[in-house]
C-alpha cells in the first residue's frame, strides 16, 4: 500500500509559482522522512498543457489533472470540488499540500471543510512519522510565537512561501492522468474574471520575494525613493515601503508592508529610513534576517533588526548598490 | 439585503505574550483583550458603508467565544450594527478555525444573511481559514482577499476586486456568499459615546455552544476540533541589532555585505 501526498499547485499566472515548487520539493522530503510514499502533483484549472510539462520535471511520481473550461476563473468552491475528484485516485491519501499563495490560502480551508480534515495555513515546518502522523509548526501572534499542531484525517496544509528549499528539476517521465470535473454544485458556479490588473512591473511580488528592500519617510522625498528601487534591482529583490510613504503619495498602496499592508516573510528584509512602528513590525517579524538603516541609533527598528547601520540612508543605499553591482562583475 | 459580520475578540497585539503552564497555549492570565480584531473592524466598516450606501436592511454581528467576547459584539453594535449573537463557549473549550467555522455555520443558519463577511485573519491564530471553510459549510460561494465590493441586487451578483500576487483581479460572482475583506474603502469609524451607550440596549442574544451540537455534528469534521496544539513557544527575546561601526558609506556597505554573506548566509 502506498501512502500519497497530493500537491495542489498554483499556476494562476500560467506557470508553477515558486511557492508551488517549494510545496512539491517539501512533499518529496516528507515522503522520504516517513519511510517512503508517492508524491502526486494535482493540476487544477483550464488550459494546463504547458504547466503539465513543467510539473513532470519536478520529481513527482504521478501527475493528476483536472483541466476544464469551468475552472478558468478561480473559485475556491469549484477548485475544492475538482481536487476532491482526485482523492479516489490515491490508494492511501496521506496529506494534501498547497502553496500558501492567495489561491492556496483560500482553497486549503475550503478543501479541509469539504473533507472534514485537519487544516493548517502558512505552515513553516512539517514532520511525518512512519506511522503517518503529521505535525506542523506555524507562526502566530504576528510572528511572536510558534505553535505545533497535530492534525486529524488527511491533513490539508498550505506552505508559507520562502520557508522550504526548492530542489533542482529532475529527469523522468511520470504518468499523467486526466480526470473529469463532472457536474458542479450551484455554489461552485458563476464566477467570472473581467480583468487582471497588474500593480507592478517586472519586480518580484512582495509576498513571494526572497529579498525585500523597503523605504520609509526617512528618505525625505519621492525623488530619493529610487535609491531603494535601485538597490532592489541589483539584488533581484521586491520593493516595499512603510505606510508613511504611501500616505505621502510617493508610492501606491500596493507597496505598503505591515498591518494594513502586506505581511511578508523574506529571507532578507532591508528597512531604510523606517522607524519601526508596531504596525510596520507585524508585517516583517517573520523575516529570517532584518537589516535596518536609520539615522537615529535609538529607532525602535533596531530592537527587532539583526544588523543595524546607524547612518544616512541617502548615502548608504547608493554605496550598497554600487558594491553589489561591482561584486557581480561585468 | 441582510449582512452578517463575524467578529473575533483577540488579545491586544501589544500585549506581552507568556506561555501557559500547559505549554500548549497563550497564558491569558492578565492579558488585555482588544475590543475586536483590527481586520474585523475594517470589515465591519465595509458592511456599514454598504448599508448606508445601498440602503441594506440590517447588519448583524456574530461571534463564537467565551463570555468576555460580548465586549467585541457591543463594540460592533457601537460602530453601528443592529443586532448581535454570541455563541458562548465554556472556559477552556478548545476551538480551531474549522471547528469555529462549523459553529458559525450552525448559528448563521438561523440568522438572515445575503452576505457573510469575515476579516482577513484573526490576529491571534493568523489562520485566515474561517471564511472559505464557512462558505463550504453553508453551501455558499466564498471570495477571499476582497478589496472592493459592489452588490447588484437585481441580478444577485457581486462586482468585486480581489488581491492576487502581483496585482488584483476584477471579477464577479453570485450571492448569497461569504467574503473575506482584505481592506475596506474607509478607515474604521470610532464609536461615539452616545453610540456606545445606545449599543448597550441593542439586542444581543446568547446561544450556549451545546445548543448547536446536533447541527454541527452532521457537518464534516463534527463537533470537535480537527487539529490540536501540542506546543506553544516563544522565541528567545531578540537581543537587538548587531550594530556595524563605520566611517564612510562605502565601509558601511562593505561590512554589511560581508556579514550577510558569511554570517547570516542570506546573500
Ligand atoms: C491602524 C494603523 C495601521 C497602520 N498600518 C501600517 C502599516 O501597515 N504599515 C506601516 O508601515 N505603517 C502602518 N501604520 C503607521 C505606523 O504607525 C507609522 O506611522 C509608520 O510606519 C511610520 O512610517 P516611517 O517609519 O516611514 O516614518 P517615521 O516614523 O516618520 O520614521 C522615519 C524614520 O526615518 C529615520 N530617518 C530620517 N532621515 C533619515 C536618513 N537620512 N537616513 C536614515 N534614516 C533616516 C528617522 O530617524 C525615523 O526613524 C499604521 C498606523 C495605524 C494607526
Ligand atoms: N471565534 C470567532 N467568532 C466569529 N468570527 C470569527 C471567529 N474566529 C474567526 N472569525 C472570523 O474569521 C476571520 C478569519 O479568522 P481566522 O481564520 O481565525 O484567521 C476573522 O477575521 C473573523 O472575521
Amino acid at each position: 500500500m502506498t501512502l500519497s501526498i497530493l500537491v495542489v499547485t498554483d499556476q494562476r499566472d500560467g506557470h508553477l509559482k515558486g511557492a508551488s515548487l517549494e510545496a512539491l520539493s517539501e512533499a518529496r522530503r516528507v515522503a522520504a522522512q516517513a519511510g517512503g510514499g508517492e508524491v502526486v502533483a494535482a493540476l487544477v484549472g483550464s488550459g494546463l498543457s504547458a504547466v503539465i510539462e513543467e510539473a513532470k520535471t519536478r520529481g513527482v511520481n504521478r501527475v493528476l489533472v483536472v483541466d476544464d473550461e469551468h475552472l478558468r476563473a478561480f473559485s475556491a468552491s469549484a477548485y475544492a470540488q475538482a481536487v476532491s475528484r482526485l482523492i479516489p485516485k490515491l490508494t492511501l491519501p496521506w496529506a494534501i499540500f498547497l502553496p500558501d499563495s492567495a489561491l492556496g490560502r483560500e482553497l486549503a480551508p475550503r478543501l479541509g471543510a469539504l473533507l472534514g480534515a485537519g487544516t493548517a495555513t502558512a505552515v513553516v515546518e512539517i514532520h511525518a512519522d512512519p506511522a503517518g502522523k503529521v505535525t506542523v509548526k506555524r507562526k502566530v501572534f504576528g510572528g511572536k510565537a510558534t505553535e505545533t499542531l497535530e492534525l486529524k484525517g488527511t491533513p490539508v496544509l498550505s506552505l508559507r512561501p520562502n520557508s522550504f528549499a526548492v530542489d533542482a528539476p529532475a529527469a523522468g517521465d511520470p504518468p499523467v492522468e486526466k480526470v473529469e470535473l463532472g457536474a458542479l454544485p450551484v455554489h461552485a458556479q458563476g464566477v467570472a474574471v473581467e480583468k487582471v490588473v497588474s500593480t507592478r512591473g517586472d519586480t518580484p511580488e512582495l509576498t513571494e520575494a526572497a529579498i525585500v528592500v523597503s523605504g520609509g519617510r526617512g528618505l525625505k522625498g519621492p525623488e530619493n525613493f529610487v535609491m531603494v528601487e535601485d538597490l532592489a534591482k541589483v539584488l533581484g529583490a521586491a520593493v516595499g515601503s512603510s505606510r508613511a510613504v504611501v500616505d505621502a503619495g510617493w508610492r501606491p498602496a500596493s507597496y505598503q508592508v505591515g498591518q494594513t499592508g502586506k505581511i511578508i516573510a523574506p529571507q532578507l528584509y532591508i528597512a531604510a529610513g523606517i522607524s519601526g512602528a508596531i504596525q510596520h513590525l507585524v508585517g516583517i517579524t517573520n523575516s529570517r534576517c532584518i537589516v535596518a538603516i536609520n539615522k537615529d541609533p535609538a529607532a525602535p527598528i533596531f530592537k527587532v533588526a539583526d544588523y543595524g547601520l546607524a547612518g544616512d540612508a541617502l548615502t548608504i543605499l547608493p554605496a550598497l548598490t554600487a558594491l553589489v553591482t561591482k561584486s557581480k562583475g561585468p | 439585503m441582510d449582512v452578517l459580520v463575524c467578529v473575533k475578540q483577540v488579545p491586544d497585539p501589544e500585549t506581552k505574550l507568556r506561555v501557559a503552564p500547559s505549554g500548549k497555549a497563550l497564558d491569558t492570565d492578565g492579558v488585555k483583550f482588544t475590543i475586536n480584531n483590527t481586520y474585523d473592524e475594517a470589515m465591519v466598516e465595509e458592511a456599514l458603508r454598504m448599508k448606508e450606501e445601498f440602503g441594506f436592511t440590517s447588519v448583524r454581528a456574530l461571534s463564537v467565544g467565551p463570555a468576555r467576547a460580548e465586549e467585541a459584539l457591543r463594540a460592533t453594535l457601537a460602530m453601528g450594527a443592529d443586532e448581535a449573537v454570541l455563541v458562548e463557549t465554556p472556559p477552556g473549550m478548545e476551538l480551531d478555525p474549522l471547528f469555529t467555522a462549523r459553529l458559525l455555520a450552525a448559528a448563521a443558519a438561523d440568522i438572515p444573511h445575503d452576505l457573510v463577511l469575515v476579516g482577513r485573519h484573526a490576529q491571534d491564530d493568523e489562520a485566515g481559514a474561517v471564511g472559505s471553510a464557512l462558505g463550504e459549510y453553508l453551501g455558499l460561494p466564498s471570495y477571499s482577499f476582497v478589496t472592493e465590493l459592489t452588490p447588484v441586487a437585481a441580478s444577485h451578483q457581486l462586482k468585486m476586486r480581489r488581491y492576487l500576487e502581483g496585482g488584483e483581479e476584477v471579477f464577479s460572482g453570485p450571492f448569497p456568499a461569504v467574503l473575506s475583506i482584505l481592506k475596506g474603502a474607509k478607515d474604521p469609524r470610532t464609536p461615539t459615546l452616545p453610540n456606545i451607550l445606545k449599543a448597550r440596549k441593542k439586542p444581543l442574544k446568547k446561544i450556549p455552544v451545546k445548543d448547536l451540537e446536533a447541527k454541527v455534528s452532521v457537518l464534516k469534521g463534527g463537533f470537535q476540533p480537527t487539529s490540536a496544539v501540542t506546543s506553544f513557544t516563544l522565541p528567545p527575546p531578540r537581543s537587538g541589532a548587531k550594530m556595524l561601526e563605520f566611517q564612510t558609506p562605502e565601509e558601511a556597505a562593505t561590512k554589511l555585505l560581508k556579514v550577510l554573506k558569511e554570517e547570516a548566509k542570506v546573500l
